[in-house]
């Protein structure tokens, strides 16, 4: 906490009510229901990732907002298209402008693992080779109801996180 | 606005004006020229200047790996927007050091169509203005689309698939 400045509000690895498990419980629960997430789309796949913001399947619901202005206000990061070795800088560059705690989810095969760009000289094999990354959604594209699915599943780890030890293991990307 | 030229009417033009120096096919009913490097610049902006030709737009100039011993060839679509007919004009290029002229001072558009058929295939454009990668990332190494490129994926685990028109078919 900066000198001054008020004890409540931010959350860090040193705030120490979120020790005390009925805080952790709300905390957790009130942090997976805000994920303001910011839109990577780099491909086909965040068409299917925009649909699933749209009213029929409407991620909204499951209290992930679409979408932050931009990187420093987003909590959740969703990469949704095919890599380049070219643009893997900027990933990193816009992951790591992003505040503490964050979340990855790699959406479709092209992030996860190069998809049916396996063997080109110009696409990055996972994006986890840049940042790391908590969920990763299968498909070619995925449909909108496998990213509703992929949220569940980051909810899930929300929910069973220590805030302390996810600052601890460092959410920083690996280098 | 004039009427299409025909392949055979575009050919006997370009045969009349540089004889030797090209050779003319008809490709489906569209004429494809090819023509010596030293002509090549003279050809495109006959080409272009020629008003019965009048071909004023360049769709796309490509490269083409003709594999070991066949070296490069530069191709270069033009459309006339006027007469509405298109030529093919294609220049061969030996594997070693392939060097052609460029037509970015004829056609602007040009300019980024050679720049990328430079980074992939390695062909230097003499006179090009600026000479630099356009799509890659700039510490790439390499010409990925000559066929000697090697995939790294590919060295490490052979592409598991069955080249198109060679499956077996399953179903009754």
């Amino acid at each position: 906490m900066a000198q001054g400045g008020p004890d409540v509000g931010v959350i860090t690895e040193k705030t120490p009510i979120a020790k005390i498990k009925p805080v952790r419980f709300l905390l957790n629960w009130g942090r997976r229901y805000s994920l303001w997430v910011f839109n990577f789309g780099l491909a086909c796949c965040s068409i299917e990732f925009i649909a699933a913001s749209t009213a029929k399947n409407d991620f909204i619901r499951l209290g992930v907002i679409p979408f932050a202005h931009g990187p420093r206000q987003a909590d959740l990061l969703v990469v949704a298209g095919t890599l380049t070795d070219k643009m893997a800088p900027v990933i990193k560059r816009l992951y790591d402008q992003m505040p503490d705690p964050k979340y990855v989810i790699s959406f479709g095969s092209c992030s996860n693992c190069g998809g049916p760009y396996w063997d080109s000289y110009s696409v990055t094999k996972g994006v986890d080779q840049i940042i790391p990354v908590d969920v990763f959604v299968p498909g070619c594209p995925p449909r909108p109801e496998a990213l509703l699915h992929g949220i569940i599943r980051l909810q899930e780890k929300i929910r069973d996180e220590d805030i302390q030890e996810k600052f601890r293991s460092g959410t920083t990307a690996v280098s | 606005m004039g009427r299409p030229l025909s392949a055979e009417e575009v050919g006997s033009r370009l045969r009349a004006r540089f004889g030797d120096d090209i050779e003319v096919a008809d490709t489906f009913g569209q004429l494809a020229a090819t023509v010596t490097v030293d002509r090549y610049h003279d050809l495109v902006r006959f080409l272009r200047d020629e008003p019965e030709l009048a071909c004023d737009f360049c769709d796309f100039t490509g490269g083409v790996d003709l594999g070991p011993d066949g070296g490069f060839e530069v191709v270069t679509q033009l459309t006339s927007t006027e007469h509405h007919h298109d030529v093919r004009v294609k220049v061969r290029l030996p594997s070693t050091e392939p060097t052609c002229p460029t037509i970015s001072d004829l056609f602007p558009t040009c300019d980024w169509h050679e720049r990328e058929t430079m980074e992939m295939f390695g062909i230097r454009f003499e006179g090009h203005p600026h000479p630099v990668k356009l799509l890659l990332a700039e510490p790439f190494e390499g010409f990925p689309l000559r066929k000697d490129f090697p995939l790294m994926s590919r060295e490490v685990k052979p592409w598991p698939g069955v080249p198109e028109g060679e499956e077996v078919e399953d179903d009754e």
